[in-house]
């Protein structure tokens, strides 16, 4: 009359096993659940009654009592409904306890019977060890990915209780394999002239430095941004696990294979809430856009007609590179390591040559300002993107090609990596000393920036961080930093350094 | 309403009236002493029927000027205007500039800081947009300079741009007179971070106004402002103006006086030069060089253009290719590295070089040339 059956929930990005217990004994007929259920859990007394007697199973028509343990922990969800409807089946005799002692159950049951594919099914198996897994057919790749013991796959209710009686064997069921699409990436060949903003692509991508692109419409921020998830390398191991979790507990379809091995890319509209762009969400902590883009990149167009109350959210995984949700009786941490690239115009008018802004020094100002000082200095690069010219769009041989680039950008990295261990753009102020000294007349370019007050102390680091990461770029790279990456990653950061009050930014 | 009040307080109150307009201005005042035009305005004296008409055809107006009045006393008005330095003058005044006072679009009331005096020479206009570009800001103040120099007068709107550099290029002559016209008090100096160059022009030349003292910037004063100058110059020169720009309602005020409008030739990909080259198709004046100008005043040119001192060293080779290519319009550095062939760190190399020692400046990702005459700008 008692069962205790295995399953998990996922709170953010992180798989917890609960036990849901199932007493069916004398009383008044009724059904309750206790253990913290939120709406959607409480719910399942609806779908596994209906779904047990849709399967032609007896449905007991005394007190069931379910209770999810640990009963401290808020559940949401429909993943359990599962596990309940397997407790209610094995506490009634329907099946046996002992059928089901090695198995934990993950999904959502119809009405009629069948069984359905739930997000986070990732952090879920990952969270039951070494149990064997049932999951519905639509998760097979998710649970694969995570799965230490066997991962059996449902079509439906009917099926399972068959298995388990030990009328039929586990069924072996055809996960649709679709042929794994070439991934398509756009191509930065495809990106005419505009030499300078390729360049900060590439330097962004080789160390990791957050990319601020002004520029006005038309000049092709979007397009260049796209192209960075070509730029970046391949996840390794432990970064694709994360990511997969991350992206499966957010419910997002993973690919095929179930593993996500492209850094992914992520371009949130600028009317995103905060709990959409950081995480959480009423009484949930659902990964954000920032979780989402962890090991890869996020993209924020317009970044300055988001609300500043949401961006100043982005200031924490920046530095942390994880986020902290907290909701009432929900505490998840989530990853979020993720290049950030930004676009935005120069002006409210949308700018051009010298000119043809409309704007006065006022409005210019209040529209700079609307990124607030501390986010602007996470920007290493901020670089003015032009619309390309007539000459620029005929004149230039074929652009190199991803492929070209994000080969510069590996070795690069790899070499930033052996001297290091860590992205250039981590690294410190001794450490700059250490492993990014500068040449003479580098140095002398720099005194002189700083001496005209040009250049703020944490700007000087900056600088010297993308210098180090142009001269790791070079095919003849070498331990020292020359005058002439230090002259480019001044240009390379040129955008509204006289639009800004110095000290505030630089 | 005491009796010491001189006139001038009354006509000061009385233009900064809720509702004043130019030509309701110019009705009250015409031919009768300040304090009864004051009076019927306020609602103590009977309104002439000229006035009880005005007041017919709009029914609160007579109404927002008794509240008007209760705002604006005479005695006070003079002793801000006093404190400011402003003095309040008709047009019948004999300091007023004869072509101003018989220009039928002459206000009823002017406001001045300065000597009236220093408009006794031959007068040149400068106008130009506010968005104006770093080789049309050389220019003005190219012009200004010289043209001072020369010993002409040079007006001008005192708004930022075409304006302040034509103001400044003045005033970097020593024995420049300059004279402005603005379209707020005299007291308010607007854009604030011209009020230097509203003293010392207040300083060595004069300020014009309509508005009394107090009068804030508002956006419809502008236009109105444009006529004066118009009226005040002999021969108007536009540096840069868009297609609609607000420097062509002073040359549509210049024409309709016959004034002479030169205007400055641009590039036809620079967005700032689309409304003076218009102006050139539409048979304004070519002004290259401030030669032109003097020649269009009828002035002996050959005592202008004299070279002004350049302290950089000459450029040479790549460099001074570069330095040419963004004089003739601004250039970024994708254009550079196209125009040299150079490298991406070569190409940073050579602007910082450029831009270090002077011949170039950035704004925006674009590099524009600085010519001998930019620091006055």
């Amino acid at each position: 009359m008692f069962a205790s059956i295995s399953s998990a929930i996922v709170v953010g990005a992180q798989g917890h096993p609960v036990r849901v217990e199932v007493h069916v004994g004398q009383g008044l007929p009724g059904f309750s659940i206790g253990g913290r259920p939120d709406d959607s859990v409480r719910e399942a007394r609806d779908r596994t009654r209906a779904a047990i007697l849709s399967s032609g199973l007896p449905f007991p028509k005394i007190k069931i009592t379910v209770n999810l343990a640990p009963s401290g922990d808020r559940k949401t969800g429909a993943g359990l409904d599962l596990a309940i409807a397997m407790g209610i089946l094995a506490a009634s005799e329907v099946v046996s306890p002992e059928s089901i002692e090695r198995l934990a159950f993950i999904g959502e049951v119809g009405l009629d019977g069948s069984v359905r594919g739930v997000a986070g099914v990732a952090p879920m198996v990952g969270a039951l060890g070494e149990l064997d897994v049932v999951v519905p057919i639509a998760s097979a790749a998710e649970a694969g990915v995570a799965a230490l013991g066997a991962v059996r796959l449902v079509a439906n209710l009917g099926e399972l209780v068959a298995v388990l009686n030990g009328l039929i064997p586990w069924p072996d069921h055809n996960v649709p394999q679709s042929e794994p699409e070439p991934e398509r990436l756009a191509d930065l060949a495809e990106v005419q002239g505009q030499p300078m903003a390729r360049h900060a692509l590439e330097i962004a991508a080789a160390g990791g430095h957050h990319l601020l692109m002004v520029g006005p419409p038309g000049a092709g921020k979007t397009m260049l941004a796209s192209r960075l998830p070509g730029l970046l390398p391949v996840l390794d191991r432990d970064q694709a696990l994360e990511a997969t979790m991350v992206i499966s507990a957010a419910g997002v379809p993973l690919s095929p294979g179930g593993l996500v091995t492209r850094p992914p890319f992520r371009a949130p509209h600028h009317t995103a809430t905060s709990a959409a762009l950081i995480g959480g969400g009423s009484g949930t902590a659902r990964p954000g856009e920032v979780s989402l883009a962890h090991a890869g990149a996020l993209f924020l167009d317009e970044i300055a007609e988001f609300a500043p109350k949401v961006l100043d959210g982005l200031r924490q995984p920046l530095e942390d590179r994880r986020i902290v949700v907290s909701r009432s009786g929900i505490n998840a941490v989530l990853p979020a390591d993720f290049l950030l690239v930004a676009a935005m115009n120069p002006c409210p008018c949308g700018g051009g040559a010298p000119g043809e802004c409309l704007c006065n020094p006022t409005e210019l100002h209040r529209y700079v300002r609307r990124l607030s000082g501390p986010l602007l200095d996470r920007f290493d690069l901020r670089v003015n993107v032009h619309r390309p010219s007539v000459d620029d769009l005929l004149a230039h041989e074929p652009a190199e090609s991803t492929a070209v680039v994000a080969e510069r950008v590996q070795a690069a990295r790899v070499r930033a990596l052996s001297r290091q261990g860590c992205l250039n753009r981590s690294l410190s102020g001794s450490q700059l000393d250490e492993f990014a000294p500068i040449n003479g007349p580098g140095r002398a370019v720099l005194r002189h920036e700083l001496e005209n007050g040009r250049l703020s102390a944490r700007g000087y680091h900056r600088i010297r961080r993308v210098a180090r990461s142009i001269a790791d770029l070079r095919s003849t790279s070498s331990e020292v930093v020359d005058d002439e990456a230090v002259h480019l990653a001044l240009g390379l950061r040129a955008a509204f350094t006289k639009v800004l009050p110095m000290g505030r930014v630089a | 309403m005491s009796s010491d009040v001189p006139d001038a307080g009354y006509l000061a109150a009385l233009a900064g009236f809720d509702r004043m307009t130019v030509g309701r201005l110019r009705h009250l005042v015409r031919g009768r002493p300040a304090p009864e035009a004051y009076g019927m305005a306020a609602g103590t004296h009977r309104p002439s029927p000229a006035i009880a008409a005005v007041f017919a055809k709009d029914c609160t107006l007579a109404e927002a000027w008794r509240q008007s009045a209760q705002r604006r006393d005479p005695r006070e008005c003079w002793e801000a205007s006093v404190a400011a330095g402003v003095r309040v003058l008709t047009p019948a005044d004999p300091s007023v500039p004869p072509q101003l006072s018989t220009d039928p679009a002459c206000p009823a009331v002017l406001f001045v800081r300065g000597n009236l005096g220093a408009l006794d020479a031959r007068r040149v206009g400068i106008v130009g947009t506010r968005n104006a570009t770093q080789a049309g800001r050389a220019t003005a103040a190219r012009f200004g300079c010289e043209l001072a120099e020369a010993g002409v007068v040079v007006l001008s709107g005192l708004a930022r741009g075409i304006d302040a550099a034509a103001h400044r290029g003045a005033l970097s002559c020593p024995t420049a007179t300059p004279a402005a016209v603005v379209g707020c008090g005299l007291d308010r100096p607007y854009p604030k971070q011209n009020s230097d160059l509203w003293d010392a022009i207040a300083a060595r030349g004069v300020l014009i106004s309509e508005w009394p003292v107090g009068t804030s910037p508002d956006p419809f004063r502008f236009p109105l402002r444009n006529r004066i100058l118009a009226a005040l110059v002999e021969v108007l020169v536009v540096v840069e103006s868009r297609d609609r720009g607000g420097s062509l309602i002073t040359v549509r005020e210049a024409a309709d006086r016959s004034i002479d409008v030169m205007a400055v030739p641009g590039s036809v990909h620079s967005r700032a030069s689309e409304g003076t080259n218009k102006l050139l198709a539409d048979g304004a004046i070519a002004a290259t060089e401030t030669a032109d100008v003097l020649m269009a005043l009828g002035l002996d040119h050959r005592r202008a253009g004299r070279a002004r001192f350049d302290a950089r060293t000459p450029l040479a080779g790549v460099d001074a290719d570069v330095y040419a290519a963004c004089r003739e319009s601004p250039r970024t550095i994708d254009a550079i590295m196209l125009l040299t062939g150079a490298a991406i760190g070569e190409a940073a190399m050579l602007l910082a070089r450029l831009e270090g020692a002077g011949w170039l400046i950035e704004t925006g990702g674009w590099f524009e040339a600085v010519d001998e005459w930019a620091e006055l700008a």
